[in-house]
């Protein structure tokens, strides 16, 4: 059963949702949709059309609003049903309404909160500028063992804290790593890896950070 | 004389070619291939064109080719004046012919679930679904990195035929059952490629991005 607790998940990298496009991800066992109208801050929805039910991380986004692949049903910010193609000249029904989620920007990081009564602040990770995108990495393990494998990776003499449930800090050599932990399903997690500090200006060095990443992947995934 | 091609509307493989004969603005001749259900392709008639018995086939000239990655290989060699979709350049060429490769070798993994599913291929769907994944990993990795780098494409600043050849069943992964949500790079790519002039879709695949 899909779970919907009161709290805040990354979902993606904020450089990685595109102006205009609609994305799929799976937290907890629960699509979604995460878009972006040609501009402005991402959105998550429930990844389903209320008309026929189509996946809306399947749609495209025209004039700011993201339209069912299906039948090209048009939804604003906020949700509301603007526009039905079959029938251009009817004001769709105000009871016609994507399933919207709280969503917010955050250290460069998309974070949702899926309850009905979201009330936990965000994981607190000091100041919000300065973050640049490293990558997102997804781990075929559950999240407890994804913890465990963050806390005994070698981060060259970087030591983790956890900041919450959903988020951990790692400080290597004047380097701060914030990596966002998503749970996608029983068997597979998601890390959204943001850096601040000297060491993450330029590319070759988030380069490597990202090559370094995929080897904290293999080694999870390499533990049974 | 006429480039004639042994085209089935529903292959991905087809599809490469008739992407880079759009690209390369070339007229051709279409010789539709009934694979299914008639199973043309596997007919006495059409192995005496192509004794592997699979699509596409392309005829140039007197020149007969089989293989999708080979195919493109000759259309940009012949008629690409830029040079642009097979660049020559030495830090360029290998690169190109190895993500060619991986085109017609690991990703066609995600060929097999689709032609499980949507034809009723009788083959181990699992392994399949794990294969086309490893490749999809493989594949966003190298994207994640170029987009790290200020890249767009498989290789260098321009699409290549590596990009035409991995598009096709990348973008079709869902008709076997395959999600991307594990590669965000991978589907801001294809994303580019189908804004790119000249693009042009076909059935499982959106004509919007």
């Amino acid at each position: 059963m899909a779970e919907r607790p009161d709290r805040w998940i990354g979902v993606a990298l904020d450089r990685q949702i595109k102006p205009g496009s609609s994305n799929p991800a799976i937290v907890g066992g629960n699509a979604i949709a995460v878009w972006r109208a040609e501009k402005g801050p991402a959105n998550v929805w429930e990844d389903r059309c209320p008309h026929r039910g189509m996946r809306l991380s399947f749609g495209f986004v025209r004039d700011g609003m993201l339209r069912c692949i299906y039948h090209g049903w048009g939804y604003e910010l906020g949700g509301h049903c603007a526009s039905i193609p079959a029938h251009p000249d009817l004001a769709p029904p105000k009871t016609i309404c994507a399933n919207v989620y709280r969503s917010e920007e955050r250290y460069g990081i998309i974070w949702t909160n899926l309850s009905e009564s979201p009330n936990a602040p965000l994981p607190d990770a000091g100041p919000d500028q300065g973050w640049q995108s490293i990558r997102s990495v997804y781990v075929a393990r559950q999240v407890a063992a994804v913890k465990g494998g963050l806390a005994s990776f070698d981060w060259g003499g970087g030591r983790v804290e956890e900041i919450g449930e959903g988020a951990a800090l790692v400080n290597a050599g004047g380097l701060s790593l914030l990596i966002a932990i998503q749970p996608v399903d029983e068997s597979k997690t998601g890390l959204h890896v943001v850096a601040k500090g000297e060491g993450a200006k330029d590319a070759k060095a988030r380069l490597a950070w990202a090559s370094r990443l995929e080897r904290l992947r293999g080694s999870i995934e390499a533990q049974s | 004389m006429a480039i004639k091609l042994y085209d089935y509307s529903l292959s991905g493989s087809c599809y490469k070619v008739r992407l880079l004969l759009g690209f390369l603005d070339l007229e051709y001749e279409r010789h539709p291939i009934g694979f299914y259900p008639e199973r043309e392709h596997r007919t006495e008639t059409f192995r005496a064109i192509n004794p592997l018995g699979q699509i596409p086939v392309l005829e140039d000239d007197g020149i007969r080719l089989r293989d999708a990655q080979a195919i493109l290989c000759h259309l940009a060699n012949k008629y690409d004046m830029s040079g642009l979709w097979l660049p020559r350049a030495p830090e360029l060429y290998g690169l190109v012919m190895m993500w060619l490769m991986f085109a017609g070798g690991e990703l066609m993994a995600a060929s097999a679930a689709r032609l499980h599913d949507l034809l009723g291929y009788d083959l181990d769907i699992e392994t399949a679904r794990r294969n086309a994944h490893a490749a999809f990993r493989i594949l966003d990795d190298h994207l994640t990195r170029r987009e790290i780098e200020g890249g767009t494409w498989i290789v260098g600043d321009h699409p290549t035929i590596a990009d035409v050849a991995c598009f096709p069943y990348t973008a079709l992964s869902n008709d076997g059952g395959i999600g991307l949500e594990d590669y965000p790079a991978l589907r801001n790519w294809l994303r580019s490629f189908m804004h790119l002039p000249k693009f042009d879709a076909m059935s499982g695949i959106s004509e919007f991005a």
